[in-house]
């Protein structure tokens, strides 16, 4: 018995530890409306993990340990997490997962197989897979020179993310816009496709990085679906090109894009090759191909089997190059360079190419695009048109008289960016009550809602962002400053750290056994009260129960101040479904039935186990 | 009316019967000659599929409701009575002949259909007949009797109306010969010996590649018309580059045949590619090869098994059979590591030093090394993550070097890494590994095994090459049978393995049916894919040109130097007539361009359909019904017959 109750004393205080350094890892630097945005998410985070974890007590119908157990234990030293240096290096966020932490993980595991039938047990490899996923706390800068901050999670893609920003800056969700990065020692830029995952590439950043992340309009990211005759049919005529009937263009996308193979357009002429090393150019004649860029040697025909490679795509992406010709003696200032993402500085697996024009450049950067990502872009293409024909049925709904639809009523427009992603949420709640408890229904809407959208269809959801810009005038969140009070010391009382934020439970689907939050407490946690008894140490905060403390700010990362992202990711390894947690009483009084005796049954199970060897 | 001698070859009496003489009236249809014909031979049999040629005219007599006075039939007619199906030998594009009884009375576009229904092929339109190149016959192997599938007695009632089970024409299940024949159609073949490579007819240049289009069949006339005769050979071929509706779960064959023939296209430089294209595409034969010989199912049944389902499902089935061992299972979900002494070398920081071992750990995705076994616990010297590295091998079995070169990617620049193997088995293992985390992927990962597995066939591949003799077991395939006989001249097989190996680890993971549709689509990705050349000349010009027609244009391609001229896409055409009497094409497109052109290697009917052709093949994505719209295929090919 003793051991048992050691293990979960650990596992606990494992998470909790884990809790606070998710949420104190860069918060210090931020600004005042940032942290706003980003204590919304941490909340909504944390009511999803107690939604989830209760759930998931349900469905493993193991009956909740009795809350004297509390509190516990300080954590074991082994699992002292690494000092705040290593936190923020972001190159090796998985390395802090300790072998001790496995370990734990481990038994618990055992428990689990011990304990529950299989089905239980994807349950629990479910969990663990949840627990390795790696966040960032992202800052992106707007046009205007001011910035966002969000928390991104490895499994969201650009797209996911890109929609997030919409809803924190209210821009006309049209189809240009993107996220770019930029290298301003390689003096590089690139925009990241739609469909890319966002924080595996920012892993490749140094510590001491300058690199940035734009939120821009892009005119060349989709720019081959708008005018595919300038790509595909580039040798005639601009006037011919200019002419051309949207019924050709649809025809020109239909043939390169959505036959059996993709088309890369066929792009052969001269460009500079910046040599090895050294800061001069030589013209080359070069062949983009689907399968890498070519070029023709010296005395040879054009033929394809005499055509050397020049290079594949698979490991490299293409970045314009900013201003080659004074830092490098380019010809013109219109140079794209490939190199592996993960190369940084200059290095001479970086390969320069310069073009004549601004026209060839493009073709080229945009051919290599469709090369290496083939029917990726026309599907990023076609998501993104959709995103910005809702969002622009609910611009003119909503705002008639407007002229600028660019400043459409942010409530309206919070709202429509979520209904997608919503209503597929439903459907899978309706799959999953079938196998499962319900999870709680959503409390009412409609009085704490900010006004519905006015489509009566679809559901109200209320994103959390929307409704902290909407409810910001009213001012209940306004003393959120940076000199919060430090936490409680009783930290090991709350909640155990959250799973990704509440975006992914709506746009990507969630994992099948797990019901997700109902929407209501995922997304608008500010303007809800959280359910009380989970979270014990709000009861007496008053009325507008304010998210849960964030923990002190940490001072290492104050060495690294400039680096816009840093990865909380590896601490936010979360141990695998917790049995010991006061459920909501949503759930109808202690979750399942199963009797309260869990401890003696755990104690059976591992009786059994050690007379099995 | 009066009465008058018909006299009619009947062949069924066999070509030495004098001809059978009936007294027939000029106003008796055609349907009573064959009825006064049927009774005087005296002979009880089917004789439904039998019609009369005339020879003279060259032409079937099928109205039977016409009279003779109608058809302009007199006494000097020469009338041959003979069935309107018999026996062709079809050469596939696998390479394989069959033999068949297919139409000789309706259009060889009709004809096609009922092979390709016999064949089970869907989307006949986009296949055709054309007559083989002649081979050169040596003597020796003049009667080296060529096994010929027999597909003869299967009765023309199941081929007009075939019904499917198990998703394959009943004809085939009747027998195990049969079900061999589909197998046949339906699995690809191994990759032939590289002198059947060397010995096969392999066009030179564009004009070569011209003159094989002289060679399709016209699609509105029938194949009596046009001199073929029974047990004659033709080659059935997909003609037209715009495959619609490729769908693996109905498309067994055609996928097959179609793969098929792109392969032959590589391997016959039909097609140019570049030399890492021609490794790729060697890389998916072999890959395609492996598979179709360890599961020749695959392609037919649905192979598209959600991947996490299944991993769900091995683990439930795991669980509920060694429910004990509870550890065990522990193993299969904690990442499992690849421990070992190895010798590394780092090229530019210890030029001097040379290979020094080391232990090392292989775990999720890195490599940590440690001074030796016991030291293992400490902190390693140096942990390297091989996410997003290039791998190359550079082995050589003779001599037993088994060296993995690392390409790892730091902000600095890539370094450079070799990891020194004693042994095929050890290597084996630790470039599966490295393979698997380039790709982000840990030993954990299913592939794992399967990597190896390949890599070890790899090697063994290396070994029977450099013995010299190149047996073509089962085993071992000699890497020549993969790539065009330009790349025998310039690499020797082992030189060539590992090149393929290195493109095969982007492939080996694809079920067989990927494999297949990979294979295509690189090959639909060629610059020059599903262009048809003929040699033509242009009014005005004094000299040939080449005309290339593509699935939605042509090109206008200088013979000199081998460019494309101009480009005409079917889109901004407006019209094209043909003037047959001076075999001129002209064509008009948008804008008042106009262009004309006779055709100097091909009739201009040939070209006249290929245009045709195309433009029909695009109009089938609007209509969504199944029929295929025959008629309009004869007003776009047609020409003048048709119409």
């Amino acid at each position: 018995m003793d051991d048992i109750d050691a293990m979960f004393s650990d596992l606990l205080g494992e998470m909790d530890l884990l809790t606070q350094v998710s949420s104190d890892s860069s918060l210090h630097e931020l600004e005042d409306n940032d942290l706003d945005a980003l204590m919304a998410d941490l909340v909504a985070d944390l009511n999803a993990t107690e939604e989830k974890l209760a759930a998931e007590i349900e469905g493993l119908k193991v009956p909740t340990p009795p809350p004297s157990e509390l509190p516990l234990p300080p954590p074991p030293n082994d699992l002292i997490t690494p000092p705040a240096s290593s936190l923020i290096s972001p190159t090796s966020p998985a390395s802090t997962s300790s072998n001790g932490k496995k370990n734990y993980l481990k038994c618990f595991i055992t428990v689990c197989i011990i304990v529950c039938p299989a089905d239980k047990i994807k349950l629990a490899l479910e969990k663990l897979k949840e627990a390795k996923v790696k966040k960032l706390v992202v800052k992106v800068l707007m046009n205007d020179g001011s910035s966002k901050t969000l928390m991104v999670d490895e499994r969201q893609n650009v797209r996911e993310v890109l929609d997030n920003m919409f809803e924190k800056t209210h821009c006309d969700c049209n189809v240009d816009w993107s996220l770019c990065e930029t290298n301003p020692e390689l003096q590089l830029e690139r925009t990241f496709e739609d469909h890319e995952k966002l924080v595996e590439p920012l892993l490749a950043w140094t510590r001491d990085s300058e690199n940035k992340i734009l939120f821009q309009e892009r005119g060349e990211k989709h720019e081959v679906f708008k005018n595919p005759q300038n790509f595909y049919l580039w040798k005639k005529d601009k006037k011919t090109l200019k002419d051309i009937k949207d019924k050709d263009k649809e025809l020109l996308i239909q043939e390169n894009f959505c036959g059996t193979s993709i088309i890369v357009p066929d792009l052969e002429g001269v460009l500079y090759l910046k040599e090895d090393g050294k800061k001069s150019w030589k013209q080359r004649l070069f062949q983009l191909r689907a399968s890498g860029i070519y070029y023709v040697p010296k005395g040879k025909t054009k033929s394809s089997r005499d055509l050397v490679c020049f290079i594949q795509f698979d490991n490299v992406n293409v970045y314009y190059g900013k201003d080659f010709k004074s830092k490098y003696k380019a010809p013109t200032d219109f140079c794209f360079v490939l190199k592996h993402p993960q190369i940084q500085k200059e290095s001479q697996y970086i390969k320069y190419l310069c073009c004549d024009d601004a026209w060839s450049m493009n073709l080229w950067v945009t051919g290599i695009r469709i090369a290496k990502y083939g029917v990726s872009l026309y599907e990023n293409f076609k998501t993104a048109e959709k995103k910005a024909a809702v969002s622009a049925v609910w611009t003119n709904r909503s705002t008639p008289s407007s002229s600028n639809p660019s400043t459409p009523s942010p409530t309206i427009k919070g709202s429509t960016t979520r209904n997608l992603p919503l209503t597929e949420c439903f459907i899978d709640l309706k799959q999953l009550r079938c196998d499962f408890p319900p999870p709680p229904p959503p409390p009412p809407l409609g009085e704490i809602l900010p006004p519905p959208p006015p489509d009566p269809i679809l559901p109200p959801p209320m994103p959390p962002l929307a409704a902290k810009s909407a409810l910001k005038p009213a001012g209940p969140q306004k003393h959120l400053p940076t000199n919060f009070p430090p936490p409680p010391l009783a930290m090991d009382n709350l909640p155990p750290p959250p799973p990704p934020p509440p975006i992914d439970d709506a746009s990507e689907a969630p994992p099948d056994f797990l019901p997700p939050p109902p929407p209501a407490a995922g997304f608008d946690p500010v303007s809800l009260p959280p359910p009380p008894p989970s979270q014990p140490v709000f009861t007496g905060a008053g009325a507008p129960p304010p998210p849960p403390p964030p923990p002190p700010p940490p001072a290492a990362p104050a060495a690294v101040p400039r680096v816009a992202v840093r990865p909380a990711g590896s601490l936010k390894k979360v141990p695998p479904a917790p049995p010991k947690r006061t459920t909501p009483p949503l759930h109808g009084g202690g979750g399942g039935g199963g009797g309260g005796d869990f401890m003696s049954e755990l104690m059976l199970a591992m009786k059994k186990k050690s007379s099995d060897h | 009316m009066a009465a008058w001698d018909l006299s009619v070859t009947v062949e069924d009496l066999g070509s030495d019967a004098p001809p059978v003489a009936i007294s027939v009236a000029s106003d008796l249809h055609v349907g009573g000659v064959i009825l006064k014909l049927v009774e005087k031979t005296q002979i009880k049999r089917d004789w439904s599929d039998h019609a009369l040629w005339w020879d003279q005219k060259q032409q079937w007599l099928l109205r039977t409701a016409w009279t003779l006075e109608k058809y302009g039939i007199h006494a000097d007619a020469r009338l041959v009575f003979m069935p309107q199906h018999k026996p062709l030998k079809l050469g596939l594009p696998n390479g394989i002949t069959l033999r068949l009884r297919a139409s000789f009375s309706c259009p060889v576009f009709q004809t096609v259909m009922g092979i390709c229904r016999m064949l089970n092929i869907r989307h006949p339109e986009e296949l055709s007949l054309l007559r083989p190149v002649e081979e050169k016959k040596k003597k020796k192997d003049k009667d080296l009797a060529e096994e010929i599938y027999d597909l003869t007695e299967v009765p023309l009632s199941s081929v007009s109306r075939p019904c499917l089970y198990n998703g394959m024409p009943a004809h085939f299940v009747d027998s195990p010969q049969m079900e061999a024949i589909y197998k046949m159609l339906s699995v690809t073949q191994p990759p032939p010996a590289p002198e059947v490579i060397a010995k096969q007819y392999r066009p030179a240049s564009v004009v070569d590649k011209a003159h094989i289009n002289g060679r399709w069949l016209d699609s509105s006339r029938c194949l009596m018309q046009q001199g073929i005769q029974e047990n004659d050979r033709l080659w059935l071929r997909f003609k037209y580059s715009a495959f619609y509706d490729i769908e693996p779960k109905y498309d067994v064959v055609r996928l097959t045949q179609l793969y098929e023939q792109a392969r032959w296209a590589i391997l016959l430089e039909d097609i140019d590619c570049t030399e890492e294209e021609m490794m790729l595409f060697g890389a998916l034969q072999y890959h395609i090869s492996k598979v179709a010989q360890s599961e020749p199912q695959m392609l037919s049944t649905n192979a598209a098994m959600d991947d996490l389902e299944s991993a769900l499902m091995s683990l439930e089935v795991k669980m509920e059979g060694e429910n004990s061992s509870a550890s065990e299972l522990l193993e299969t979900m904690t990442a499992p590591e690849l421990c070992d002494y190895l010798k590394i070398f780092r090229p530019k920081r210890l030029t001097l030093k040379g290979y020094k071992q080391y232990w090392f750990k292989f775990q999720d995705t890195s490599i940590s090394y440690f001074k030796s076994k016991e030291e293992s616990i400490g902190e390693p010297i140096q942990q390297i993550n091989l996410r997003g590295c290039e791998v190359a091998p550079d082995v050589n079995v003779a001599s037993q070097k088994f060296l993995i070169r690392l390409l790892i990617p730091a902000p600095e620049g890539m370094n450079e890494v070799y990891l020194r193997c004693e042994n095929e088995q050890q290597y084996a293992q630790w470039m599966a590994a490295c393979r698997l985390a380039s790709k982000g992927k840990s030993l954990a990962d299913s592939s794992f095994q399967s990597e190896i597995q390949s890599i070890r066939s790899f090697l063994a591949m290396q070994k029977s090459n450099s013995h010299g003799n190149a047996t073509a077991g089962d085993e071992s395939i000699n890497t020549h049978s993969l790539v065009s006989p330009r790349y025998h001249k310039k690499y020797k097989p082992k030189q060539l393995t590992p090149r393929i190996l290195d493109a095969y680890q982007n492939v080996a993971q694809l079920s067989l049916t990927d494999a297949v549709m990979r294979f295509l689509q690189i090959w639909q990705a060629l610059p020059d894919f599903g262009l048809s050349y003929v040699v033509v000349r242009f009014k005005g010009s004094r000299k040939d040109e080449v005309l290339g027609i593509a699935p939605n244009r042509l090109i206008r391609i200088d013979l000199g130097v081998g460019d494309v001229v101009k480009t005409w896409r079917y889109n901004t055409m407006k019209q094209w007539n043909v003037n047959w009497d001076i075999r001129q094409m002209a064509i008009e497109f948008d804008g008042n361009v106009n262009i004309a052109f006779s055709c100097v290697t091909a009739d201009c009917k040939i070209v006249h359909e290929f245009i045709g052709g195309y433009i029909f093949m695009s109009t089938r994505s609007r209509e969504k019904s199944d029929t295929l719209n025959e008629e309009l295929f004869h007003k776009l090919t047609g020409g003048h017959e048709a119409l």
